[in-house]
């Protein structure tokens, strides 16, 4: 991999490099609609890949919050058509890193030694970058460890990158500033928890002990006299991500082993714990070569209130949507139903939702449910481009805890689809009072 | 006898107390308890003694710095971002003093006195990385413009310097990025670019204009 020779930390220097994508945009939009005059049948598929492409590597170089919104962005496939979707998968995995001496001063700064004094070894080459840091290979008393590196300046920029990604939002997602302003401030509280690495570790250990019981599922060990507030120390856990995992052609029983983990992990969390592991992109998961699921990142946790937890979960759980008055109270609860709607817009979003919730929940409805079945997820994606389309759904609904539980539920059952298996849904039930 | 480190030590405890440098030499040795003319055997001024700071934060630098074990296996460039890196630490131990030396400087653009030792410390360092950059092929050698090297990272010793002065973020966060970018933009510079091999390919043309005439062009 190039190492990354500069970053633009400036907000001047980031603001050129986004002025400098918003142009090339504007460019792929001329592009567009010039060859457009000639050839009607143009697909916008085209201008997507060009504008995804333009976007992604703006994104790339700016490195920290920027890339942290590329990848929420491509977590939700359902609101983005599939060519930003392609590019911006790629930033879950490849960001260039920062180069060795930074590395060195920063260990300096933390331990007030450079890291081959801590460490009987440590490799200076990162061997993987984790958006707001960088991964690096250590070995303490015959012990291999993960070490984590925070890029220097990450929270100082998060506020201003997200204000300088807020017109492409806008233009992505196509809502308006002030909507967008309360989703927007969720995503920046959950954005600056993320670069508190001390933070990360006590709720890597908390949640590690909480989830201890699940089957299938292990966790690295952390080491808090080893981590700082821009260092994290865990154990080297061997495994592979996901994609190398399916690239062994594992058997049905293994996928769904794995699934079944997966699944667990998350439904225990949401149920039991009320709060969640709220970032399900691949590269936070290992399957280590015993068959079992490794988690090994907690930056980000989004814990449920039970005003959110209460009217959302009881629409998961069977019964209630057949009373058509409690699914309104419920929606209301939720500001999916706004309190000055009309009588045909309560009908509308009523009807609108109560489409949306059934298929959410379907996996819910059932014992057992299959993941690999593409039906469910055509059905989900074409209910987003459907409501992409709708004049009703420019208005943002509902309150912002959604934002993250949608990613995380989203999330997790695309990484089912992907790993194409079949779990038993009935493990960890919500608690309705 | 007093030690020059002793009287380094004393000369910064009072300038830092008082905020000011002592009345006289007189004054200064009759509080270390030696004669004035024991003071002028190790140091003939005061502003000897700042300078010998200096001096000194600066060679411990690049002795530390030449300790740590991967060194050897820097690039040219990762020796001076490691160099910059090791000595706002290092200064960071008196940043008050050193603050305090560079008060008086008002004129930004010429190198101050006080620095008039580190100055050809620092230039060796650049000097030694530069030619090593430029025997392994990390850097490009270019005639005249090569041995001006030195000069365009000494600008930046000068800015990180004053950078850091006025840095207020937090564990000096903004020096770190200042060091990052402006030294890789240096050596971004240095090393072999596409204008270089315009400049090649002009060369080459001219170097083969016989050639050129026969083709008719």
């Amino acid at each position: 991999m190039k190492t990354q020779e500069s970053m633009p930390t400036t907000k001047v220097a980031r603001s050129a490099k986004f002025i400098e994508t918003g142009f090339r945009i504007g460019g792929n939009y001329v592009k567009h609609f010039s060859k457009k005059l000639f050839n009607p049948d143009l697909s916008r598929e085209e201008l997507n890949e060009d504008n995804a492409e333009d976007i992604y590597n703006s994104l790339s170089e700016l490195k920290g919050s920027a890339l942290k919104i590329a990848q929420m962005l491509s977590m939700d496939k359902n609101v983005l058509p599939k060519a930003y979707v392609n590019k911006f998968t790629q930033s879950q995995y490849n960001a260039p890193p920062l180069s060795g001496p930074l590395i060195i001063k920063t260990f300096t700064k933390s331990f007030g030694k450079s890291p081959d004094k801590i460490f009987d070894t440590f490799n200076l080459n990162s061997i993987q970058a984790a958006s707001i840091g960088q991964v690096h290979v250590a070995t303490l008393n015959g012990k291999k460890l993960a070490i984590k590196v925070q890029y220097p300046g990450v929270a100082d920029s998060i506020s201003s990158d997200l204000k300088l990604v807020k017109p492409f939002a806008f233009r992505l997602l196509g809502m308006s500033e002030k909507e967008l302003n309360i989703y927007i401030k969720e995503v920046e509280e959950r954005l600056l928890e993320e670069t508190d690495y001390q933070l990360e570790v006590r709720r890597s250990i908390e949640f590690s002990k909480a989830c201890s019981n699940l089957k299938n599922t292990v966790f690295p060990v952390y080491y808090p006299e080893l981590s700082s507030g821009k260092i994290i120390t865990m154990d080297w856990i061997e495994g592979l991500h996901l994609k190398e995992f399916l690239a062994t052609n594992p058997s049905q029983k293994l996928k769904n082993k794995i699934g079944q983990a997966l699944w667990d992990f998350y439904n225990f969390q949401q149920h039991e714990l009320k709060a969640v592991h709220a970032d399900p992109h691949p590269g936070n998961f290992l399957i280590t070569p015993d068959e079992k699921l490794a988690v090994i990142d907690f930056g980000c946790i989004k814990e449920l209130p039970e005003n959110f937890y209460q009217p959302f979960f009881s629409l998961v759980v069977p019964g209630l949507m057949d009373d058509k008055a409690k699914t309104i109270k419920a929606f209301r609860e939720l500001d999916m139903i706004h309190p000055d709607d009309n009588k045909s817009q309560i009908e509308f979003y009523y009807k609108s939702y109560k489409e949306m919730i059934s298929l959410f929940a379907l996996p819910y409805r059932s014992k057992t449910f299959d993941f690999s079945k593409p039906e469910f997820f055509e059905n989900l994606y074409a209910w987003g481009d459907k409501i992409a389309k709708m004049p009703e759904f420019k208005q943002p609904r509902g309150v912002k805890h959604f934002i993250y539980v949608n990613r995380t539920n989203f999330g997790l059952y695309t990484l089912l689809n992907e790993l194409q298996a079949t779990v038993k849904t009935d493990t960890f039930q919500p608690k309705i009072n | 006898m007093t030690s020059p480190d002793q009287i380094k030590k004393s000369y910064i405890d009072h300038v830092l107390t008082n905020g000011e440098a002592p009345k006289s030499v007189y004054n200064f040795a009759k509080s270390l308890k030696m004669s004035e003319s024991d003071f002028y055997k190790i140091f003939s001024s005061f502003s000897m003694i700042e300078k010998k700071v200096w001096e000194d934060l600066t060679l411990q630098t690049l002795i530390k710095m030449k300790e740590q074990e991967i060194w050897p296996q820097y690039s040219s460039r990762e020796k001076m971002l490691s160099f910059f890196y090791s000595y706002v630490e290092v200064l960071k131990t008196q940043r008050s003093f050193i603050i305090y030396t560079l008060k008086n400087h008002t004129k930004r653009l010429t190198t101050p006195e006080v620095l008039s030792d580190v100055k050809p410390l620092f230039e060796n360092f650049s000097e030694d990385i530069i030619n090593e950059g430029i025997d392994t092929g990390e850097l490009a050698e270019r005639k005249f413009i090569s041995n001006r090297y030195k000069d365009a990272l000494w600008v930046q010793f000068a800015f990180i310097i004053n950078f850091w002065i006025d840095d207020d973020s937090a564990a000096f966060e903004k020096t770190d990025e200042a060091i990052e970018r402006g030294i890789n933009v240096s050596f971004d510079l240095f090393q072999k670019s596409p204008l270089d091999n315009l400049f090649e390919y002009g060369k080459f043309l001219s170097r083969n204009s016989k050639f050129r005439e026969k083709m008719g062009i």
